[in-house]
């Protein structure tokens, strides 16, 4: 099998101020952040969005990012290396269209890493054609949005897919349906899932104990607002679990990444929630 | 990295900047159902934004969206305890006008109060209705702040049904909570439209591309930061305002000037002393409920 490699990218990141940038001067004293004493500066991070897409929108939700040109102008902006990215169009419009035109729109674009979206084989793609197609075009993981395209994600419908994504560590990219994730997991827990986009209104009662029991789940930190939530989750279950996604184009890009500079978490664990964890993940497909 | 916002690369490399200080115009404090919250009290509040650069926050306790009374005591405490960096909204529920009644008839005994907070999708009842009068007329006899959640699509806080309310109380100043959220244009119009108008940017901020709009379609100096703190760390919203693509000028309107401005007159009421009480002195007692 081979494994995916994954294009080097340029550190891009937000490194600490230059020498002629204003000192800011902020240290933790007693608790507080007191002016004129050095805070501790943000870590040079190497940015990787696991959650990034372009196209055209049917019904823009904020920003349109019709190209990848588009896409890439923001990530340059806000200082992201790489993106694992959708093309709308798999979502609004179908898989078969939004795949091909994701590949063709990507190509010679490195630092854009693209995924495709699954159907259910009884209807359209059978697993072994399916992962061939995959090797051959260079596709690392994948994205299912059983909502839209009204199937079931379990094993009755899917058991070949997962089966093999199992055993080639492919990740799966889905939604927070967290009926769905539980069910999936439930039958196949030691499947590489990461769940994006989840609800403003703080989600962890539902995925903290899915986090506890499968170990090869993931969140994505597009939305993940909640105040000290990132260190909260940290405490308790270490940084490895966590991606940095930005949820764009729907998502402001650089809000996760100001939260994710900032939280009050080691360097370490913020080096490996900007891009180390997706990395590793991606390191470890075998297709 | 090509955004070459001063303000942006001072966050991002220190987490707050000292040229930029942040003011939180929508707060709340406390326990809510439907979500975990880390540390909603004054103590996690006060560390969250010592870390943001947040110099102080306007609030209303969740209880008092349930039981204004409560609520609203609740509050008076947290900012006797912290004044300076708590100020507070005091809360109308009109399913209950004779208890709002007394609550606005209260409002001068506790300093720190900057006026009032409706939340008329929470308790059913449209912004137009009758119950929302006497508050509104006080806000406006005394120039006092109103914050009104309003969210797109509502048939109780659209932002359309702002624009039949706030020129009726033109001392009054209103700011629109999450800014018509899903309806923009509406929001848009009534802030373009009435010189007491702003949008606030609680949950609008996760939007992309949606401040630069406020900023060109609204100006910077009609908009003001918000965060619903406890719910959303302030570096996620403070994240979009650093990375929309809008002048530095235009942050610092949205993350302090204007709320400066606002709270002005509410500045000699309980502002700069340091706190003397221990930190989450009223929280405390809803911890010892906590499972341990």
């Amino acid at each position: 099998m081979d494994q995916l490699e994954i294009g080097d990218s340029p550190r891009q990141g937000w490194g600490p101020l230059s020498e002629d940038a204003p000192a800011l001067a902020c240290a933790r004293a007693g608790g507080r952040i007191v002016p004129g004493e050095a805070a501790a500066a943000a870590p040079q991070l190497d940015w990787f969005d696991c959650n990034c897409g372009f196209g055209v929108p049917a019904k823009p939700f904020g920003s349109v990012f019709a190209s990848p040109a588009d896409l890439l102008d923001e990530l340059d902006f806000c200082g992201v290396g790489e993106g694992l990215v959708f093309h709308l169009a798999q979502q609004h419009e179908s898989p078969q269209t939004g795949n091909e035109l994701l590949l063709a729109e990507t190509a010679g674009q490195p630092r854009l890493h693209p995924t495709w979206a699954i159907l259910p084989p009884q209807t359209e793609w059978k697993a072994g054609e399916f992962l061939e197609q995959m090797k051959r075009r260079g596709v690392g993981a994948l994205r299912a949005y059983p909502e839209e395209d009204r199937y079931r994600l379990d094993g009755v419908t899917f058991g070949s897919l997962l089966e093999e994504l199992v055993g080639r560590r492919i990740p799966l990219l889905l939604g927070p349906q967290w009926q769905t994730v539980g069910e999936v997991l439930r039958d196949f827990p030691d499947l590489t899932l990461v769940v994006v986009n989840h609800s403003d209104w703080g989600d962890d009662r539902l995925f903290r104990p899915l986090i506890e029991r499968y170990t090869r789940l993931y969140l994505d930190t597009s939305n993940y607002q909640l105040e000290r939530g990132l260190a909260d989750f940290v405490r308790r279950y270490g940084a490895e679990r966590l991606l940095y996604g930005s949820g764009s184009p729907n998502l402001q890009m650089g809000a996760a990444m100001l939260t994710l500079a900032h939280a009050d978490i080691p360097d370490e664990a913020k080096a490996a929630i900007a891009g180390g964890n997706l990395r590793r993940l991606l390191s470890e497909v075998h297709l | 990295m090509k955004n070459d916002s001063q303000i942006a690369a001072e966050f991002m490399a220190a987490g707050r900047s000292k040229s930029c200080p942040v003011i939180d115009m929508h707060g709340h404090y406390g326990y809510f159902h439907g979500i975990y919250f880390p540390k909603p009290c004054a103590d996690g509040m006060l560390e969250t934004m010592d870390r943001c650069g947040v110099t102080c926050i306007v609030c209303s306790s969740h209880s008092s969206l349930v039981d204004m009374e409560r609520g609203n005591r609740e509050m008076a405490e947290v900012v006797s305890q912290h004044p300076g960096r708590f100020y507070a909204y005091r809360t109308i529920n009109p399913n209950y006008p004779k208890t709002a009644a007394k609550e606005i008839a209260r409002f001068p005994e506790d300093p720190g109060f900057v006026g009032f907070k409706f939340h008329p999708s929470s308790h059913s009842y449209p912004v137009t209705g009758a119950s929302y009068v006497p508050a509104l007329e006080y806000a406006n006899e005394h120039r006092l702040l109103v914050l009104s959640h309003c969210w797109g699509q509502s048939d109780t806080d659209g932002p359309k049904l702002f624009s039949k309310v706030v020129g009726k109380y033109p001392s009054a100043t209103f700011l629109l909570g999450h800014s018509g959220y899903g309806e923009w244009e509406a929001a848009f119009a009534v802030a373009r439209k009435f010189p007491n108008t702003y949008l606030e940017l609680t949950a609008a901020t996760r939007v992309s591309g949606i401040i630069a709009r406020m900023v060109a379609e609204v100006g910077s100096e009609k908009v003001v930061f918000g965060t619903d703190l406890p719910w959303f760390d302030p570096h996620y919203g403070i994240g979009s305002v650093c990375f929309s693509r809008i002048a530095d000028e235009d942050r610092r309107n949205i993350l302090y000037r204007n709320a400066e401005r606002l709270l002005a007159p509410f500045r000699g009421s309980g502002s700069g002393a340091p706190a003397t009480a221990p930190r989450d002195a009223v929280c405390s007692r809803k911890l010892r409920f906590r499972p341990s």
